[in-house]
């Protein structure tokens, strides 16, 4: 294979883009069919690409250092093989649940582009040109969201804003970097983080947890969830940007600034980590629509994520990593499954639904699979890369961090058994007429997505010893056990028991906040939901008080106004007011004294005169 | 031809082509349009035809010895051409647009002989190399511009047009005083015998006024939003082609190519422009006419590429001439956008206007583009000079800069999205379809080329890389 293969991944979904873009959009299956066949192929080349491992393809690109340089290795296989197998999930997906949609061409248009940026991202070997993917990403986001529907540009706008800033911040990190280093080929940076880099080092961690949707940059997520179609948060939020953040974040810890466990990097990313996983989960916990819960939840997992990789301990960064990819599979087929839900009932509000296990049961047992892995069910994939987690930042010695991090798995589950209880248990509501199974193509991707999600538990030496052990070869001391796998479902260990007691702690909450509500399960948080002081916080938090967006462009407002009025209009008044008044008062001066009298103007002539035969009497002096 | 034959008719077909359109205009409406574009596109093609000499490093002087060391002193290399077809081009495509535009305004045959004289003006400043004729079509502009302004002939728009005279009239006068400054220090006017001279902060300070009045720049630049009661064409015409690029375009021919900044303006000028830029945002986020908002923009867009410029290091001066050719595509393409708004619905209030979209697609989703560019989005040609601006700011050490110019770039994200998002989305107030095929062609032309730049960034880049070369080759900057 020569080097310019690398090329396919992104070129393929390209034209497949531009070929949406053209097929008109009242054709029928063509569309699909093509669509279907591309990721397919896509998912191919990424499988070939993974395989052969090392390539590098460099051509001249912009001068001044900045190459066109694409880098395959390991690492960026393994992201791409991810992003390229959802990719075909989601198109799998879409071409029932969005059959028929007036804006079916950009729908794949975007898609494939997305898959394209995604794809060039992370096989980019030199900052400009992984900037030049990433923040290419903030288009088709842009795109997808307004698909959603008339009013949807608002978080599409709010969604470009968040991202952007953190993008900017990004750049301003690979700037001060290249300052730093004087280069911009990202293999051969690796510093201790100190001064200017240490900066560096923060502006590029935002940019990687922004995009990865971690706090405070969230906050666009739970809006999209409502105005976006499911597919597109099954393939944005839950997983294409998430694999992307946390390999940037990965490659940030790991490659290009070499840190420290319990460095004050560290520290700020655990702390940063188990915030997001504590302060999302309470939102989730509370939401009464099925796809906004998820999305919260989105959140709150990047948390665990970050937490692990914050720990700087092989075993806590190889958690982070593999959760990352559990973290897609089961969270893109949990919103598959919410769409599923979606698509027959027309809603996702949890208070209208209810008892559909009955008539949609592959869609529950997906649902219940998936649900049961995010919430860390022995033995599937969440438990073993959250054991991880768990074991790394016990070691950092921080227990603080393990604790957040088992409060978050306590209402993660909680927060699960109500969504799942109000949707397919309890009693059929009258709201909702019955209903049918989706089709076999909309129930294809959930169900191999709940395979893989057993399959990686149950057998979770595979993605370990094939994917994620490799990544950290060579950034660990020599000879250090590498192999995580003996962790693996291991239940006869005091983390382990604790894990497992805050499932059954869960379980106590659900039921009796089930009870609380009259068996209503939609109910079953509102304990929580009105403790005293949580209540407060609550309904700031609903009233986007702590929503970073809103307070940022109301501070942008005013402080555009103030530069407005304070600068730019008492400078223009100067022109309009002050220096016409000057002008006008000279003016009606010399009219004053040109009041046609003749004495007058002889008066001048002679006063002129004196002037200049005094001035030339000078001069001849 | 060789080379200075394309030169003179670079500046001479559009100046004395000019002066034929009322001649034209006797003959009939139809052919003096088509005459005003042949010249508009004759003065690209001259222009262009110089890409292979200035590629490959070629510098030509053309010297017409006069009195009083006033000689018609031309230089020809990359940075000239570069400009001159930046200018001309985008200045051909506005004259395009122009026919569906005005085509049922008065003074027709004037509005054609002053954009074509205007450009013939930008032409021969472009190639100036001598401070004597860079001034005196300086001013030739600045007359040109005053007559376009003041275009519909109410009295306030008048008004509005002497302000604009007077501002960059004062601003020149006092730019001359510089010169003659520079004058008693070097006796020359010629700017390719003063290479490498080092000019007192006085005089720096005194030809700042001149490029800062003639490139809006805070406190020189309220006239330029007042300047949008011209017509749009003409709007598009001083923001992207002509007027404003004329300050920047002056910066980097007199101090990046010629003299050496004193040290205490190498400091200052980047704070300065960064906060002119600042200023400007700020204004076009709480303003509600579409023209003036896009009119600050420019203002904190030129900021920076006075950024870009003054940073003087090799990656800053690259991204800043790129973002005159990116700005310049994408800010017409704005311009040129917001006069079909204009034309159609006769508003200009974003109050007023809304869901446009659905009536005029292509329109809005031009308008998208050349925002997107502006703003710095990748794969938009605006993304690698800016990038490239911001990226040579850091390197110069100054990070505060640099941080502040990524925050006036969130803030070209939220009044850019706020402007598109109150004309074209939301409730719909005017259902007004686009007409006018000629002007949407000129207008995707534009977007597309927006969208081009970025992709092929590398074929602007070969010739920009050759100026900057240049403009490092005497060692003048570090």
């Amino acid at each position: 294979m020569t080097p310019a293969n690398l090329l396919i991944p992104i070129l393929l979904p390209v034209g497949l883009g531009i070929i949406s873009f053209l097929i008109p959009s009242k054709t029928k299956l063509i569309r699909e069919i093509i669509s279907i066949i591309g990721a397919g192929v896509i998912f191919y080349v990424a499988v070939v690409l993974f395989r052969i491992k090392n390539l590098n393809y460099i051509v001249p690109w912009a001068g001044t250092g900045i190459d066109f340089d694409l880098r395959l290795y390991h690492f960026s296989g393994f992201i791409l093989l991810g992003l390229s197998g959802f990719l075909f999930l989601i198109v799998l997906y879409s071409s029932i649940k969005m059959r028929g949609h007036n804006r079916i061409r950009e729908y794949y248009g975007y898609v494939f582009l997305t898959a394209a940026l995604a794809n060039g991202a992370v096989l980019a070997n030199n900052f400009v040109l992984l900037v030049f993917f990433w923040e290419g990403l903030l288009l088709t986001l842009y795109g997808l969201i307004t698909i959603g529907g008339k009013e949807s540009y608002r978080t599409a706008v709010k969604s470009f804003i968040i991202s952007g800033f953190c993008d900017f911040c990004m750049i301003l990190g690979i700037g001060i970097l290249w300052y730093a280093t004087g280069t911009l080929r990202m293999s051969d940076i690796s510093v201790q983080p100190h001064g200017l880099t240490a900066v560096s080092f923060f502006l590029m961690m935002i940019g990687a947890i922004g995009k990865a949707g971690g706090m405070p940059f969230h906050t666009w997520i739970p809006d999209a969830a409502i105005d976006a179609p499911v597919s597109v948060m099954a393939f944005l939020p839950a997983s294409v940007e998430k694999l992307l953040g946390i390999y940037l974040l990965t490659r940030i810890s790991l490659d290009f600034f070499k840190l420290q466990v319990n460095s004050a990097f560290c520290i700020t990313l655990m702390i940063i980590g188990s915030a997001t996983i504590v302060l999302a989960v309470f939102m989730a916990l509370i939401q009464k629509d099925f796809k906004k819960l998820l999305s919260f939840h989105a959140i709150s997992q990047v948390g665990y994520m970050i937490l692990g990789i914050g720990t700087g301990i092989p075993i806590g960064i190889a958690g982070g990593v593999f959760h990352m990819i559990n973290h897609a599979m089961y969270k893109c087929g949990l919103f598959l499954s919410a769409g599923s839900v979606e698509h027959r009932t027309g809603t996702t509000e949890l208070k209208k639904l209810g008892g559909l296990y009955r008539e949609m049961p592959v869609t529950a047992l997906c649902f219940a699979v998936c649900a049961a892995a995010i919430s860390g069910v022995w033995p599937l994939n969440g438990f073993v890369s959250k054991e991880m987690i768990f074991h790394g930042s016990k070691e950092t010695g921080y227990l603080i961090f393990t604790i957040a991090a088992w409060v978050g798995a306590i209402f993660t589950f909680a927060s699960f058994l109500k969504a799942g209880h109000s949707t397919f248990l309890g009693p059929r509501t009258k709201d909702i007429p019955r209903v049918k199974e989706s089709e076999s193509l909309i129930l294809l991707p959930m169900i191999i997505l709940a395979g893989l999600c057993i399959l990686f538990g149950v057998y979770n030496k595979l993605p370990l010893t094939l994917f994620i052990q490799p990544i950290l070869e060579g950034h660990v001391p020599v000879g250090e056990h590498l192999d995580f796998s003996n962790h693996g479902l291991a239940v006869a260990n005091p983390i382990a028991m604790i894990s497992i007691l805050c499932l059954f702690i869960a379980l106590a909450i659900h039921f009796y906040g089930w009870n609380r509500g009259e068996k209503r399960a939609y109910l079953a948080s509102e304990p929580i939901h009105n403790l005293p002081v949580l209540k407060m916080l609550y309904n700031k938090s609903e009233a986007r008080f702590f929503d970073l967006y809103e307070q940022g462009v109301k501070v942008l407002k005013g402080l555009s106004y103030i530069l407005f009025v304070g600068v730019d209009r008492t400078i223009d008044w100067i022109y309009e007011k002050f220096v016409t008044f000057i002008g006008r008062t000279f003016s009606r001066a010399l009219s004053w004294a040109h009041s046609g009298n003749y004495a007058n103007y002889l008066a001048w002539c002679i006063a002129g005169l004196v002037i200049i035969i005094l001035f030339i009497g000078k001069l001849l002096r | 031809m060789s080379v200075q034959t394309i030169v003179l008719l670079t500046i001479f077909v559009p100046i004395i082509g000019s002066l034929t359109i009322p001649l034209a205009g006797l003959i009939s409406k139809k052919a003096r349009s088509v005459w005003a574009i042949l010249i508009g596109l004759a003065t690209a093609f001259f222009a262009s035809m110089l890409i292979p000499f200035a590629l490959y490093g070629g510098e030509l002087v053309i010297r017409k010895i006069m009195i009083l060391g006033f000689d018609f002193t031309l230089i020809v290399d990359a940075l000239s051409v570069f400009m001159s077809i930046v200018s001309s081009s985008i200045g051909a495509l506005i004259v395009i647009y122009s026919i569906g535009y005005v085509s049922h305004d008065e003074n027709q045959n004037e509005y054609y002989l002053i954009v074509l004289l205007f450009i013939g003006a930008m032409m021969g400043l472009v190639y100036s190399a001598n401070l004597i004729f860079m001034y005196l079509f300086w001013e030739i502009a600045a007359i040109a511009c005053w007559r376009l302004i003041g275009f519909y002939r109410k009295k306030e728009f008048i008004i509005k047009a002497d302000k604009a005279f007077l501002v960059t009239f004062f601003g020149a006068v006092v730019m001359l005083l510089g010169f003659i400054l520079i004058y008693s220090q070097t006796h020359t006017f010629d700017l390719t015998q003063m290479r490498g001279v080092a000019v007192p902060g006085i005089a720096v300070l005194l030809i700042l006024f001149g490029m800062f009045s003639k490139s809006a720049t805070v406190p020189l630049h309220t006239w330029l939003p007042d300047a949008g009661v011209a017509p749009s064409t003409v709007t598009a015409l001083l923001h992207a082609a002509v007027l404003v690029k004329i300050g920047v375009y002056a910066f980097a021919r007199l101090f990046n190519w010629t003299f050496i900044l004193p040290s205490g303006w190498q400091q200052a000028l980047p704070i300065i422009v960064v906060i002119s830029s600042l200023v400007a945002a700020g204004a076009a986020t709480v303003e509600n006419d579409l023209k003036r908002i896009l009119a600050y923009s420019t203002v904190s867009q030129i900021g920076y590429i006075f950024l870009g410029l003054s940073v003087l290091n090799p990656v800053g001066v690259t991204g800043a001439l790129l973002f005159l050719l990116m700005h310049g595509l994408a800010k017409a393409g704005l311009f040129l956008c917001a006069g079909i708004v204009e034309h159609n619905t006769h508003k200009r209030d974003i109050r007023e206007l809304g869901g446009l979209i659905k009536t005029m697609p292509i329109t809005a989703v031009t308008f998208l583009f050349c925002a997107f560019s502006v703003i710095g989005i990748p794969p938009f040609g605006g993304f690698f000079s800016k990038f490239m601006v911001i990226m040579g700011t850091i390197q110069a050490g100054k990070i505060w800069v640099a941080a502040l110019a990524l925050f006036v770039a969130v803030l070209t994200m939220v009044y850019l999205f706020r402007l598109f998002n109150m004309v074209f989305l939301g409730e719909t107030k005017l259902a007004i379809p686009e007409k006018t095929p000629g002007m949407l062609f000129v207008v995707i032309v534009l977007a597309v080329l927006s969208l081009l730049g970025g992709i092929f960034i590398a074929f602007p880049t070969k010739l920009v890389g050759v100026a900057v070369s240049e403009i490092f080759r005497m060692g003048v900057l570090r």
